[in-house]
């Protein structure tokens, strides 16, 4: 029985158990001399409950681990006995041969595999024959456990509550298995990286070149240094020098100066901005900016202007961190006590002297961590710069030329042909670890500046 | 002292204005935007039909009407020869060049028309199909000098017609322009955001209530906050390395499959919705759970009859916010390898698929003159959606901002 | 049951002022809370009649709501707070394992400072606390514990055409007196209230008064107050609170007129609150 007919059986006896507990504790409640302590419907649940959730849960388990066990059970047989005996080759027979027990019309590669076939097929029929009668016999064993418990003293809110929060519990674990799933993965392959690229020659080195790696010296050509930078000089400069201005004054000028009726729509409009896809600020970025930003450079006198450069990457991608900005400013300027304005009118002092003065520097923590937000997100960005910045790792100061990030590099590594084990596409970890560290760092700064500033004012 | 006065209001006028510049200047570039991407792509979504005359009796097709009404039509007509018919016909009309005019795919829109009307067979008639990408540079201004002056001489007989190209929103990905659509595209950025939905929404509530109204103040409790916090903020690309590393190369599920997609992309939008279900939940007045706890309901029926009903529409603000997030997300769907050139739209949730903005980025790298209509076509296509989404994320947010 | 579908309000016909024979529903003994470092309660035991209204009075902070929401264990909400000291309900020890805090809250009752109505139709707020107890099997059955609730609290003849209204639309009055109908609808032994009418003006104030007049004797019920004269009408017994400790416990009329402790003659006749 295929695991989604199993589900759904599992799940239609979890109803009938549903039914038959809500029918008897509803016969036994209304016979019962006291106010009992559950109402039908929570003895239902709590009977469905153990009816699904452990067969549930063994088919989950079960559904990850019998491929395994088939496969050492067909490696068991005689006729496997001829198979290469370790290895890629072996395993791609298996995958084959496993097909074939699937969709016997499917054509073979490998001759063994069609040999094999039957004997994986008989295996697989075994072992989901096994998985199914478990699942069922769990669900009847749960179903007889809590129905012979139901009782009108029996405390079955209690327990279908306590289930609920454990389930919430697990919830929320999500999140800190995902962060430490990031960085345990992306550490592992570091370290097969870092095995074969001394780590000093990755963080320090001036030349990258991921086309040409030498297989004596490896290291040689992949220095990050250059991605570094160029990450550096795009997402934390240029792109800064765009966004915050621009993000800072929008804001200033949204809480302070425009009419309810203006940021009432001027609001949504930035917002917008901020909705739309990188993809999209990717294509406009190399097929209008960039051409339009080479040509000036051109008119400038630079020569060889190129049509990746970074201030086309840069520009585009500031413009697309503006509303970040200007919200993050938003909401620290929001936060500053109307007291301490006032108290700058009361002086006599102008609208703008009053932000400059008095604002700007009470809200300074939140605004400066919130550029530290944005930073993180735009040394993060990878679209714009996959579409319109070079691949060409150079160190350079001069924004028309050509300049590329760690995003990019692990978009582009990571999309050839190369197999998965290479230097090339485990120096993509690298990259990412790199990236993932100093995000982290800025966020976790970042945070906990804004959290100790709002309780500052609250 | 006046005119110190005077220099101080000059000073906040000026300020002033440089606020105003910032906001228009802002809106200017996403109107500016707007506006490249609709005169580029509006062109997209038609294609130039040139009309193509067809003498049915002498081309002697193979095929009876009664045929043409069956299911086995296409199959019939297919052995039947039709396209070398359509190629012979296209000749014949426009001369040498003929089979370069007309599309590769025109021999399908006769098809097409002849099993609506059988009584074709026995005619004469003037059929229109799609132009090939050859004469479609041409009639733009470019391509050959020789297709130019073919081009120009059909153009002044007035053989040219334009047309709305559904085929733009049914078919999908294609190597040559004219023959291009998004739907196969779009059915993946469907099934991707099925299971982005399916995963990410439950999860998310549910931990968000467990800690808004379970969760002990403890340094468990702020790891778990720490965590979300950082989950939201964490550049997206990772994200895809982390689909690399443990959905593809550790779980072993298939390549370039909406399931995986989806399953990066929910990870990636849970924090959001976490942190918006916490918000929605924390704004609900204690003096609700009060008020339901006086009257002796339990905890989960406080959370499940009062809290969440008055959080709902604040988490389904933040849930399609995160939705059009990952809609619009492009780079961790590279990573798992869903920028494969797909022909075939996906039938299922671990068939190869592509999604919409992976379909831009593909698009945007052909060098074809044709494809940058297409590409800000798609692009129209998917800012209509995210659009959509986001004014049904601020309509219900005012609608339901102030309930108590 | 048979009780709360009674049509009518039962009107009380003893006299407000005198306290009646004593039949004890809750008692306190050595109860002490704290919250966190805070030691909020100390050492209170006091006795609950059936039969009159207990009102607790002391200036504000000195612990009076405190301890009341320890008698249908709201305190429970509050991660850091912590009781000790027993407390029963008809003899049972209501903080002992066997006590299920759900069904005891639905035997002891409570109605809030501010009027909390739920954003939901006046209909139901009443039905709310029936359903989820199990009281009404059938749709008639519901009904009548609605319309009953509804008149014990004075409320029907204002909302019986609306009751499909939201809760939230009523005047502050009306609002808590549906939160009073809310808590009679479960049919409960103990009414506790806190501070009931501070958020109403004085005509929604009187209604309310008349009310706990009208409910006397039906339930056992605890008021909490800042307001001497409100506690010198509604009330038969008194409890003086001061600083966590329970001053002084007794006879309405004596406290106010006779009061045995310095601190309570102090507060009464205003010198502090």
């Amino acid at each position: 029985m295929n695991s989604f007919a199993l589900l759904f059986l599992v799940l239609g006896l979890g109803l009938i158990g549903w039914l038959t507990g809500r029918a008897r504790a509803g016969r036994l409640i209304r016979a019962a001399p006291k106010r009992s302590h559950s109402r039908p419907g929570q003895h239902a649940a709590y009977v469905a409950m153990w009816t699904a959730l452990p067969a549930l849960l063994f088919l989950t388990v079960w559904s990850a681990i019998s491929p395994a066990l088939v496969r050492d059970a067909v490696l068991e047989t005689p006729a496997a006995a001829s198979l290469p005996s370790f290895g890629f080759q072996r395993d791609s027979i298996l995958g084959e041969a496993r097909m074939l027990a699937d969709n016997p019309e499917a054509g073979a590669f490998n001759e063994e595999a069609r040999a094999i076939a039957p004997v994986y097929g008989a295996a697989e029929r075994r072992y989901s024959w096994i998985g199914s009668a478990a699942t069922i016999l769990l669900a009847f064993a749960g179903f007889a456990f809590a129905y012979s418990r139901v009782t009108p003293t029996f405390r079955a809110r209690t327990r279908v509550e306590r289930t609920v929060m454990l389930v919430l519990l697990i919830a929320s674990l999500i999140a800190i298995l995902t962060t430490l799933s990031i960085f345990v993965s992306l550490l592992i392959e570091s370290a097969r990286f870092f095995a074969v690229v001394p780590i000093t020659d990755f963080l320090f080195g001036t030349h990258w070149s991921p086309q040409v790696i030498s297989s004596t010296d490896p290291g040689e050509s992949l220095g990050a240094v250059p991605l570094f930078w160029g990450t550096f000089f795009i997402g934390a400069v240029i792109a800064m020098i765009v966004a915050i201005p621009f993000g800072l004054m929008s804001a200033i000028y949204l809480t302070q100066y425009a009419a309810p009726r203006v940021r009432r729509w001027m609001k949504p409009i930035l917002e917008v901005l901020a909705g739309v896809p990188t993809v999209v600020y990717g294509y406009f970025a190399a097929l209008t900016v960039a051409p339009a930003i080479r040509d000036f450079a051109v008119m400038l006198g630079f020569q060889y202007a190129s049509s990746e450069s970074a201030l086309a990457a840069g520009l585009v991608m500031g413009v697309m961190i503006i509303p970040f900005v200007s919200s993050m400013a938003d909401d620290s300027i929001a936060a500053v006590p109307t007291a301490m304005r006032d108290g700058s009118f009361a002086m006599g002092a102008t609208r703008s002297e009053t932000i400059r003065r008095v604002l700007i520097p009470a809200s300074l923590p939140g605004v400066v961590a919130g550029m530290l937000l944005a930073v993180s997100r735009a040394i993060g960005e990878t679209m714009i710069v996959v579409m319109a910045a070079s691949g060409a790792a150079t160190i350079t100061l001069n924004p028309f030329e050509s300049a590329t990030t760690v995003t990019k590099q692990i978009v582009d590594l990571l999309t050839g042909e190369a197999e998965f084990d290479s230097p090339k596409t485990l120096a993509a970890f690298a990259l990412g670890l790199t990236l993932f560290v100093i995000t982290f760092l800025l966020n976790i700064v970042a945070l906990r500046v804004v959290k100790k500033y709002r309780e500052a004012y609250e | 002292m006046q005119k110190r006065i005077r220099r101080r209001y000059a000073a906040e006028r000026r300020f002033k204005f440089m606020g105003l510049a910032a906001v228009v200047l802002s809106a200017g570039f996403l109107a500016f935007l707007l506006v490249t991407m609709l005169s580029n792509g509006l062109a997209g979504f038609s294609r130039t039909e040139v009309a193509l005359p067809i003498d049915f009796p002498a081309a002697k097709l193979d095929v009876t009407a009664k045929q043409l009404q069956n299911r086995g039509a296409d199959l019939a007509l297919a052995g039947a020869g039709l396209d070398e018919v359509v190629d012979k016909a296209a000749t014949a009309a426009f001369g040498e060049q003929g089979i370069d005019i007309i599309s590769d795919r025109a021999w399908t829109e006769v098809r097409e028309a002849l099993k609506s009307d059988p009584t074709l067979l026995s005619r004469k008639a003037r059929i229109d199909v799609p132009v090939s990408q050859d004469v479609q540079n041409a009639l733009d201004g470019g391509g050959k000098p020789a297709m130019r002056a073919i081009v120009s001489g059909m153009q002044a007989k007035g053989l040219f017609s334009n047309k709305f190209d559904f085929g733009f929103l049914t078919s999908a990905d294609s190597t040559d322009p004219t023959n291009v659509g998004i739907w196969g595209a779009l059915k993946g950025s469907l099934f991707t955001m099925l299971v982005t939905l399916l995963i990410a929404f439950p999860i998310g509530v549910l931990s968000a209530v467990y800690l808004e109204e379970y969760a002990p103040r403890n340094r468990w409790t702020d790891l778990i906050e720490v965590s979300i916090n950082n989950l939201a903020a964490v550049p997206s690309i990772i994200f895809g390395l982390l689909g690399l590393a443990v959905f593809l190369s550790f779980l072993n599920l298939p390549r370039s499959a909406s399931l995986v997609g989806g399953l990066t992309l929910a990870l990636m939008i849970m924090p959001v919705i976490v942190i918006a279900s916490r918000n929605a939940i924390k704004a609900v007045p204690p003096s609700i759970r009060d008020a339901a706890l006086g009257v002796g309901a339990s905890k989960v029926q406080v959370i499940f009859h009062h809290v969440l009903p008055l959080a709902l529409p604040g988490i389904l603000t933040g849930t399609i916010i995160g939705m059009a997030r990952a809609l619009g997300e492009t780079a961790p769907l590279l990573m798992i390898g869903m920028r494969a050139f797909i022909a075939q739209p996906p039938e299922g949730l671990t068939d190869p698929a592509t999604v919409l903005p992976v379909q831009i980025f593909l698009w945007s790298d052909q060098v074809s003159r044709g494809f940058v209509e297409r590409t800000s076509a798609a692009i129209i296509v998917l800012l209509v959606f995210l659009l959509a989404m986001n004014a049904l994320a601020i309509y219900l947010r005012n609608r339901f901002e102030t309930r108590w | 049951m048979t009780d709360i579908q009674a049509p009518a309000v039962r009107t009380n016909q003893t006299d407000p002022a005198v306290a009646a024979p004593a039949q004890i529903k809750m008692t306190a003994r050595d109860v002490n809370v704290f919250y966190g470092a805070n030691h909020a309660i100390k050492d209170v035991s006091i006795d609950v009649d059936m039969e009159n209204v207990t009102a607790f009075i002391g200036p504000s902070g000195c612990g009076k709501s405190t301890f009341l929401r320890t008698l249908n264990r709201m305190n429970d909400t509050i991660s850091i707070a912590k009781v000790t000291g027993d407390i029963t309900l008809d003899g049972e020890d209501i903080y002992s394992s066997d006590m299920d805090v759900v069904q005891l809250r639905a035997r002891v009752g409570m109605v809030f400072q501010k009027p909390n109505p739920f954003p939901k139709s006046i209909y139901e707020n009443v039905a709310y606390g029936p359903r989820i107890h199990g009281l009404a099997p059938a749709r008639r059955d519901m009904d009548q514990i609605v319309e009953s609730a509804l008149r014990r609290a004075g409320l029907w003849e204002e909302v019986k055409d609306r009751l499909s209204d939201s809760g939230t639309a009523l005047s502050g009055g009306q609002q808590q007196r549906l939160c009073i109908a809310r808590a009679i609808a479960v049919d409960p032994e103990v009414i506790l209230m806190d501070e009931p009418c501070s958020a109403l003006d004085p005509i929604a104030t009187a209604k309310i008064e008349e009310l706990i007049h009208a409910l006397r004797g039906k339930y056992a019920i605890v008021i909490v107050t800042h307001n001497m004269q409100q506690a010198a009408r509604v009330s038969q017994k008194t409890a003086f609170f001061h600083l966590g400790h329970l001053v002084e416990y007794g006879e309405t009329s004596e406290i106010f007129t006779n009061p045995r402790q310095e601190r309570t003659k102090d507060y009464i006749t205003g010198r502090y609150g």
